[in-house]
């Protein structure tokens, strides 16, 4: 088991940003009206960090974390707002993606701003690093995004993956997607040439090849070049999988997904997710729909890949004591609202947001596992066209009559430390009281 | 199961079936009564008629009237069409192919455009195509086909005159050699353009009124099984990988949704084979639809009794096909269990 802290990022002084959600508002059209899922969500990732994100079912986690892949369903889905700045990386030109002292072993390095040359500029918010906007790039930038820099792995592998190609030709599509060049490459394939032959296989490496075209690709002079490229491949795929200690590689790529355990759907999962070394994993409740027994292993799995390669990790799950063992930074959701969020040891030792103190009291105990957030009072109030108001209030013993007219924002409380409730800030001219922590709950 | 196993294994029961299904239709046909009087004609006296019974052993019991009639069969000796004037043996593989041409190629447009409408539909759900094909789909399904046959026939042969009937120009036809008795596939392995064209246009209006019905149903079955594969994890999954919605769309989500429709594919082409009876009268198609529609008004019992048998050993063999293609298609499906 992995001891509290110790593995987390020692260091303290804030990575750069590789990820900056602002102010992001995803709303759903329903028959009851407009669905506030996402109401206003800010926050950072740096680089190499593991931030969870925890909240009761229901509060938005997943529609947050779909939003970095647009892959939220529209309709029904609305984009209300907010912007969600990536900042891509490229792979490292002195160890070609192997990890070495320039890089800090993570094989991949800043792409500079084209606007500025990375002097800084507007657009790449003073950064001078290439900076795109999620929710604002073209579908054909989205999707050399999606699997590379950005991959995402899913609560359920046993859906996640698709019951009838097998595991090795689903893999290998992120290759033919995203590294088609050094596919050609590793297969020692000469396509300079114009000739259709040439065309034809550089079509097949960047999974274009139509059937007619895969058919032509069978006969003879160009299918021993195609079996090069289909067996390069197939060592990209092997090396992804031993990533994830799988021990029969070659193996398990024949296999269809319904041949597997559960645990190693998942570890496929992972294996495809990190394939190309992205600079966000994002992990949607991955233990969840796993064994007690395996999940954690799998979190083991997904903790020590994190740490070896940088990468940085947007850990979902509503299982508060999961997300303590391997995050380094904690935002904890409630109704569509980012409410709290701060340093992992922070926010376990000194809550301050009535939600997240409610939360902290429900836990068993600080070691012990499986405590699940529904232990406070009432229920999730209704997403449907809310007034202002904190959506906490109707639920929280601190509740004065100013929380249920105004909304309170997200305010420092501390070092990297913030939390949005009217306890900690100011409440707008011509409100009633303000409330006060009455008593320690905890 | 191996495939090839879970073939052969079937492929060895088919004979017993065939025996049983065999006597079964032979029993019933006969509780009809005698099929003597196919044979008969107005001007003969009782003992003439005695001579014929005995001739074919009409005069057995029923049990060994079958032995016979089963024992011509092994010889290839089918009995007498009293239809079609001649044995059936010979009258039969020609009206087979007619036929066969007509299911086959109303069939592959069927599944063809079924299964691309239905995917079209299903790939822009509540969108304008889906819309369009939603109504072609409701109207096939819905229409009775000897109803729609005859719209075809009254609005393109008899008002327009666009289409013949018949399946085709006499002197056309007697102009090729046959070897396959299809008439298409004998048109181009003659070489033969106007004989081509001849065959395809004689075709055209009965392979619409045979195949509309399919294709509805198959469009359905496909569009609804789309919508619904296009909402499992595993799609979104494949974008998430970075696939182009076009891959997302035929490696990934169409083939799954395949797997229901190829269930239903195999049931339509009993549909379909129903529907040649109606589709050869109505165009006047020489083949064994209509051939077997007369036998049956007349007792023709040798003709009954082959047609009967060739459709059981036809819908044994496309159950076997598909239950492969469902096995190949379903990777969680194991053969033989
Ligand atoms: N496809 C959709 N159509 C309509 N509404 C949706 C859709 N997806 C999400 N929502 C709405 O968004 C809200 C938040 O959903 P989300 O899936 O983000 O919750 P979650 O925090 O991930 O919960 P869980 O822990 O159950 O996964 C839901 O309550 C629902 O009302
Ligand atoms: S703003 Fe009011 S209702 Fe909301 S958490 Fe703070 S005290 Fe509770
Ligand atoms: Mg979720
Ligand atoms: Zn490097
Ligand atoms: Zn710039």
């Amino acid at each position: 088991m992995m001891s509290e802290g110790a593995e987390k990022n020692p260091s303290k002084s804030p990575a750069p940003v590789v990820a900056s959600v602002a102010d992001l508002q995803v709303h759903f059209q329903s028959k009851r009206g407009i669905v506030h899922a996402v109401d206003g969500v800010s926050f950072d990732i740096h680089d190499g960090e593991t931030l969870g994100l925890v909240g009761e079912t229901g509060c938005g986690k997943s529609v947050t974390a779909r939003s970095f892949l647009r892959l939220v369903p529209k309709p029904p889905g609305i984009d209300a707002g907010g912007s969600i700045l990536f900042r891509p990386r490229t792979t490292c030109d002195a160890c070609e993606g192997r990890g070495c002292e320039s890089c800090h072993q993570t094989g991949r390095v800043s792409a500079g701003c084209s606007a500025c040359s990375g002097k800084g500029c507007s657009e790449c918010v003073q950064s001078g690093e290439e900076t795109l906007d999620l929710m604002q790039v073209s579908n054909s930038r989205m999707r050399s995004l999606r699997g590379d820099r950005i991959a995402m792995i899913f609560q359920d592998p046993g859906k996640a993956l698709n019951p009838a190609l097998t595991i090795g030709s689903q893999i290998a599509e992120v290759f033919y997607q995203h590294r088609s060049a050094e596919v050609l490459d590793a297969a020692n394939v000469d396509v300079s040439g114009i000739d259709p032959g040439s065309l034809l296989l550089k079509r097949q490496a960047a999974q274009q090849s139509r059937t007619i075209e895969r058919t032509l690709l069978k006969i003879p002079p160009l299918r021993s070049r195609r079996n090069q490229i289909t067996a390069a491949v197939d060592d990209m795929v092997a090396d992804a999988l031993a990533e994830t200690q799988i021990a029969n590689p070659r193996k398990i790529m024949q296999r269809y997904p319904h041949e597997l355990s559960g645990g190693m759907r998942q570890r496929v999962m992972i294996a495809q997710a990190l394939a190309c070394n992205p600079d966000l994993l994002i992990a949607d409740e991955p233990t969840t729909a796993l064994d007690v027994t395996v999940q954690a292993r799998i979190l083991e799995l997904i903790h020590e890949l994190q740490q070896r390669r940088q990468t940085a990790v947007l850990y979902i799950s509503h299982d508060l004591s999961l997300v303590r063992r391997i995050c380094d930074r904690v935002a904890v959701m409630y109704a569509g609202r980012i409410v709290e969020i701060s340093d992992a040891d922070q926010i376990f030792q000194d809550p301050r947001h009535p939600y997240t103190r409610g939360l902290l009291a429900a836990l068993p105990s600080a070691t012990q596992s499986r405590g699940k957030l529904a232990a406070i009072e009432g229920t999730v109030p209704e997403l449907v066209d809310p007034t202002p108001s904190c959506r906490f209030s109707g639920r929280c013993p601190n509740e004065v009559e100013t929380c249920a007219r105004f909304d309170p924002h997200l305010q420092s409380v501390g070092d990297e430390h913030s939390v949005a409730c009217f306890i900690y800030h100011e409440p707008p001219e011509g409100s009633g009281g303000r409330p006060t922590l009455a008593a320690r709950s905890s | 199961m191996q495939i090839r196993d879970y073939i052969l294994r079937r492929l060895m029961v088919l004979p017993i079936l065939i025996i049983g299904t065999s006597i079964i239709v032979f029993a019933l046909t006969r509780i009809g009564g005698s099929p003597v009087g196919i044979y008969l004609s107005h001007e003969m006296t009782p003992a003439q008629v005695a001579e014929i019974e005995a001739r074919f052993h009409l005069d057995e019991p029923v049990p060994v009237q079958y032995f016979y009639w089963i024992s011509g069969v092994v010889r290839g000796d089918l009995g007498w069409s009293g239809v079609a004037a001649a044995p059936v043996a010979e009258v039969f593989p020609n009206k087979l192919a007619a036929t066969m041409e007509l299911a086959i190629a109303s069939g592959l447009v069927a599944v063809a455009l079924g299964i691309a409408l239905g995917t079209i539909a299903g790939a822009r759900r509540n969108r304008l195509p889906d819309h369009i094909i939603r109504i072609v789909a409701v109207s096939g399904a819905s229409m009775p086909m000897f109803w729609f046959a005859i719209l075809l026939l009254i609005v393109f042969w008899v008002n327009l005159g666009w289409f013949p009937l018949g399946r085709s120009d006499p002197n056309i036809f007697a102009s090729i050699a046959h070897p396959t008795g299809l008439y298409t596939i004998d048109a181009i392995l003659a070489g033969s353009f106007k004989a081509f064209v001849d065959a395809i246009w004689h075709l055209v209006l009965p392979a619409v009124a045979l195949g509309y019905g399919a294709t509805a149903i198959i469009a359905r079955m496909m569009r609804s099984s789309l919508v619904e594969e296009l909402q499992e994890d595993y799609v979104d999954a494949a974008r998430a990988k970075g696939l182009p919605e076009r891959l997302v769309l035929r490696r990934h989500a169409r083939r799954n949704a395949l797997i229901p429709t190829v269930t239903v594919i195999g049931l339509t082409f009993g549909f379909l084979l129903q529907g040649t009876v109606v589709a050869e009268i109505v165009f006047r198609w020489p083949g064994i639809g209509r051939w077997m529609a007369a036998a049956v008004l007349r007792g023709d019992q040798a003709t009954i009794m082959i047609y009967v048998m060739f459709t059981s050993i036809l819908f044994l063999v496309v159950n076997l096909v598909v239950d492969v293609v469902y096995a190949y298609l379903d990777r969680r499906v194991v053969l033989g269990e």
